[in-house]
């Protein structure tokens, strides 16, 4: 019985069993008699719902670009700091106001200052390199916390439902009330002291009331499904209704919203730490390499904020593709 | 209806509370304070600034302070900021106004005048002007701003997603859709950064940044400019037109993005409805089936989506007229940031979450309006 | 064809004089899905006259509603396709009608209703709005005409009250009266041709028989033909006079009512026979057909029903059984081959208790 309920909604059209034209409730019982040809077999070959999950996965070609774009980038961030390290940061000589545009603008053959130098004279493709490492930590660790956060919030509420569901759903109504990017600069101004865990700590703190709301919805609506009825009727018990039959199928649209939390985060932190509200100048992300970029725009110092946003824009996309994936892989009822 | 909207309105008094309490303990909660900040400007004068601790009830407080005075000193505080208290007098009097009426009434029934209930969201600490004030002056600028971009691309993505929706699959579907994802990624910041370089740097065809050209006009929002407006209205719209351009760009072509998306999606869900192919087997043309039958439902997700949206405005203000340096309330909030300016950036919160939930209640009302399945009783 | 919504029974006998008003030849209706391509009609042929009536019958996914929604070309193509086959609607094919031509047809001279009243009106519209507005269309009347025609066409189908029912929404009538209305709306412009897909499968059991009573009156009243499609043989007991068995998206048998369901030919019918539970046999065992529909992508070699059939034997799976195979040629099974040796045909207990509905 246990095993039946998550099995029997997947593969449903694979299990169809003949319902009396009717549709009469019945007493149905075998032919026993008669000749008995062979049962002719279905050769569908058997996959369970990840296998299944994964050939959707691999159809979305986009999605597939997406995650190799990602992995280079999470190489990058690993590997990156260590091959094109900070300390070897050279400060050249400023010719321009501002800085000094990428070297092949002048000699298309050279590979010096790729991608220009900041009015500081520091490497932009050496700040961007080694930017990918905090803003991914930031990017991951917000996720991680929020998504803690919020499955433990949402599933109490949508388990328990009542009193409890309602006091935290006022909760979550509130901090959806309050405009998150202010909420998020005033905090990170007032209590981040340019520090990345505790930039990530707020982060996280502000960013699990939407996972809470979907976590939520979706135990309402599983906790009425018949396969959590049955186990209820043959007398499971709540801890393992919940981890054994709710959370596996809540599983999918939870990944999805959790990818799509990395690229907010990663979007987030850059702002934040563009405007100068975020981590120290000494550490490095991509959103501090393009901190002081602005007032130099308006002289035409493009390439200063324009790779290490890229750099964003690319991740950001990346991800973004990938969450599509995996919606059409693992939770394939919310398209369209 | 009427009996609907108060109904819904007052459901939404708790959460407005929520929101001071919220708004009060995150600034009491950072380091240094208000009366730090208030010390510090020359501008302002001793005499000045007592007349506001006491009128706020600000108690001065430092590391020796025992910890339950403290905590008590903390709803003197919100009692004073909220309107509740009377600090020009003491004890249990303090609940009552200089005129004997409980304070936290209206002025006109006895009450005071100090504190938020009584619409005195306090000063602000660099420009010692009334927070009201500061606040309201910024209004104009963000209207503008947002609205227009608002318009433009709710229009432009209900048609780019109707279209694409029709023609699923298409070359056209495939592009937007595709286009749509790579600017729903793009970081608006930097989107507005690249466009500044290439319109207004590289190419010249657009102003950079604020609102109107400086050198022929005088500051934004002030009589003089309105003067000046009044007697050139054509030229004054045409100079805000041009310093619109680049900073609108960014907001449509961001927020586009996802909008067609859902327009797109609520379109195809619609068309795909028993009640479309039951309008198609009574054999109305194509163009009304979807036009009449199909639309019509694929807009009533859409309406509430708008005006959901209307908050997420005020966050793209912050962005884009950080980049734009448009004198709107979200640069405002910046500037208000960097300088620890606590009384206008609580106003500003309290401002936004107010707009928040007034959006939220018309989403609720226009969707009983559009929608005969909802009863508003 | 203006004038009341209940004409006299006048050009019936030159309507049906001559050839078939709907006449289907080898109808074929792909879909083109991502894992392939599945057969859901796959070369099927019938015909109705005018002012007669058919029944369509089999499980769900045996294609009887994907026939009628291609009869209307109401299939979104791609995915779906029609590689050959002719529908022929008072001698017209309806397949290479240009599409123009083919919007007059649909809902004037053939209209349909659908399993799900729930779904199937549009909830921000008014019922009147909804019948109106193919009236004003085809008919080409003024509005308030038109609005007067809905209220008409409401009374009848026995609904109380038509001033009111017709300015309200759909969500504020029951699953039967929307049904009521939905046939309403396919009468409001005199069709030749009522097509009913399930139209009882949603609604209560009490509500189905006066359902079923009014498709049969309107349909007498109006001498409009009928296809009723359903997957319950009581219905078609109840209903028509002619009916079409179908399996896999072949006809596996036809004939009349009294053929089909007193003495069933093919094993299929007999096993759908036997799987209704009949009146006052009480402990007796339902013969039930084993196994599933097979995988529209694998079919097995052969007849498609043959793994599930009792009596199959050598020749099922070798070749593919067709309507005019055998003898007699309204059963597409090798039971009945001059060369069959082994196994007897069916013999199934006549069904009187559902042809007793046919008087």
């Amino acid at each position: 019985m246990t095993d039946q309920g998550p099995g029997a909604d997947k593969n449903s059209n694979r299990q169809e069993v003949f319902i009396s034209p009717t549709g009469a409730p019945m007493n149905v019982v075998q032919m026993a008699e008669g000749p008995q040809p062979q049962d002719f077999e279905v050769s569908l070959e058997s996959l369970n719902q990840w296998q299944i999950a994964w050939r959707r996965f691999k159809r979305h070609r986009l999605a597939v670009v997406g995650t190799g774009i990602f992995g280079v980038m999470i190489l990058l961030a690993i590997f990156g700091p260590i091959i094109w390290p900070y300390d070897r940061l050279a400060l050249k000589p400023v010719t321009h106001s501002g800085g000094n545009p990428p070297g092949w603008m002048q000699n298309p053959r050279t590979l010096a200052d790729p991608f220009g130098t900041d009015n500081g004279g520091r490497s932009v493709f050496i700040l961007t390199v080694n930017g990918a490492r905090l803003s991914m930590l930031i990017g991951i660790g917000t996720t991680v916390i929020a998504v803690t956060i919020g499955v433990v919030v949402g599933s109490f509420a949508g388990f328990f439902g009542g009193r409890i569901d309602g006091l935290l759903m006022r909760f979550v109504d509130f901090m959806l009330t309050i405009p998150f990017l202010f909420v998020i600069l005033v905090m990170a101004r007032f209590f981040g002291a340019g520090d990345p865990i505790v930039l990530t700590l707020i982060f996280g703190l502000l960013f699990w009331p939407g996972l809470a709301r979907l976590v939520r919805a979706l135990f309402l609506s599983l906790r009425e499904q018949d396969f959590v009825q049955a186990a209820r009727a043959v007398g499971v018990s709540d801890t393992r209704i919940t981890f054994r039959h709710i959370l596996p199928n809540a599983l999918g649209p939870i990944i999805v919203s959790a990818t799509l939390l990395v690229a907010s985060a990663i979007v987030t932190e850059a702002f934040v730490s563009f405007l100068n509200f975020g981590l120290k100048a000494t550490d490095l992300s991509w959103g501090n390499a393009l901190a002081s970029s602005q007032q130099y725009q308006i002289v035409g110092n493009w390439w200063w904020a324009f790779f290490p946003g890229m750099a964003i824009a690319l991740t950001v996309t990346a991800i973004n593709f990938m969450g599509d994936g995996l919606r059409d892989a693992l939770d394939p009822r919310s398209r369209e | 209806m009427i009996k609907f909207i108060i109904r819904r309105s007052l459901g939404l008094v708790p959460l407005l509370l929520l929101v001071v309490v919220f708004s009060f303990l995150l600034m009491k909660a950072a380091p240094g304070g208000p009366e730090a900040q208030f010390q510090g400007n020359k501008k302002i004068s001793q005499v000045q600034i007592d007349a506001w601790l006491k009128r706020w009830c600000l108690q001065p407080t430092d590391a020796n302070t025992p910890i339950l005075e403290q905590v008590g000193n903390y709803f003197v505080e919100f009692g004073g900021w909220f309107g509740i208290l009377n600090c020009n007098r003491s004890g249990s009097q303090a609940f009552f106004s200089d005129s004997g009426g409980l304070n936290v009434l209206p002025p006109a029934l006895g009450g005071g005048s100090n504190g938020v209930i009584h619409g005195d969201l306090g000063y602000g600490i660099q420009s010692g002007r009334p927070v009201t004030e500061i606040i309201a002056e910024r209004i104009p600028a963000t209207f503008i701003l947002a609205f227009t971009a608002l318009v433009l691309w709710v229009s432009i993505a209900i048609v780019l997603g109707v279209y694409a929706a029709i023609h699923r699959y298409s070359l056209f579907d495939q592009t937007v859709t595709f286009l749509s994802y790579i600017f729903y990624s793009l970081p608006t910041f930097w989107l507005g950064l690249n466009l500044i370089f290439i319109f207004g740097v590289a190419l010249r065809w657009f102003p950079t940044g604020g609102i109107i050209t400086t050198r022929d006009w005088s500051p934004f929002n002030t009589p003089q400019y309105w003067q000046q407006f009044g007697a050139n209205p054509g030229a004054a719209t045409l100079d805000i037109g041009r310093h619109l351009f680049l900073p609108v760009l960014t907001l449509v072509a961001v927020n586009i993005a996802g909008d067609s998306r859902f327009v797109r999606a609520s379109m195809l869900e619609s068309i795909n409805q028993d009640y479309v192919r039951t309008a198609r087997a009574k054999g109305l043309r194509n163009r009304v089936v979807v036009g009449k039958h199909a639309l019509r439902n694929a807009m009533l997700p859409v309406v509430t989506n708008v005006a959901l949206e209307i908050p997420f405005l005020f966050s793209g203000a912050i962005v884009t007229e950080t980049i734009f340096n448009w004198p709107g309330m979200g640069r405002l909030f910046i500037d208000s940031i960097g300088g620890k300016d606590y009384f206008v950036i609580m106003g500003l919160l309290l401002v936004t979450a107010i707009i928040t939930l007034f959006a939220n209640l018309i989403a609720d009302v226009v969707y009983a309006i559009v929608d005969p399945r909802i009863r508003y009783d | 064809m203006t004038g009341s919504i209940l004409p006299v029974d006048d050009d019936v006998a030159t309507r049906s004089a001559g050839r078939p008003l709907l006449e289907v030849r080898d109808l074929r209706t792909y879909f083109h899905v991502m894992d392939g391509v599945v057969r859901a009609v796959d070369g099927i042929s019938f015909s109705i006259m005018a002012g007669e009536t058919l029944g369509i019958v089999g499980e769900s996914g045996c294609g009887k509603s994907v026939t009628s929604l291609s009869i209307m070309r109401l299939l979104d193509m791609p995915p779906a396709e029609i590689p050959s086959g002719e529908i022929l609607f008072e001698g017209r094919d309806l397949l290479t009608m240009p599409d123009e031509e083919m919007r007059k047809v649909r809902g004037n001279d053939i209209a349909m209703i659908f399993q799900e009243p729930m779904t199937s009106l549009n909830p921000v519209f008014t019922v009147g709005d909804q019948i109106a507005e193919a009236v004003i269309l085809h008919q080409g009347l003024s509005k308030k005409a038109a609005w007067d025609k809905a209220i008409e066409s409401l009374k009848a189908v026995g609904i109380n009250n038509p001033e009111r029912r017709v300015k309200q929404y759909p969500h504020e009538l029951s699953g039967g009266m929307r049904q009521r209305v939905m046939i309403a709306m396919a009468l409001s412009c005199d069709p030749k041709l009522l097509i009913a897909d399930e139209p009882t499968t949603a609604l209560d059991v009490t509500i189905q028989a006066q359902i079923l009573e009014l498709i049969r009156t309107v349909q007498d009243r109006t001498g409009a033909a009928l296809m009723l499609i359903t997957h319950d043989l009581g219905v078609v007991a109840e209903t028509v006079k002619d009916v079409v068995v179908m399996y896999a998206g072949r006809i596996v048998e036809e004939g009349s009512v009294e053929e089909v369901l007193l003495a069933p030919k093919h094993p299929y019918t007999e096993g759908l026979l036997g799987s209704i539970p009949s009146r006052g046999k009480r402990g007796e065992r339902l013969n039930v057909i084993r196994g599933t529909v097979p995988n529209p992508f694998n079919m097995p070699p052969g007849c498609n029903f043959a793994p599930r059939c009792p009596y199959a034997f050598e020749p099922c799976t070798q070749a593919d059984p067709r309507i005019g195979d055998a003898n007699p040629p309204d059963v597409a099974c090798w039971l009945y081959t001059a060369t069959a040796t082994s196994p007897t045909p069916p013999r199934v207990r006549p069904r009187l208790d559902l042809v007793e509905a046919l008087g």
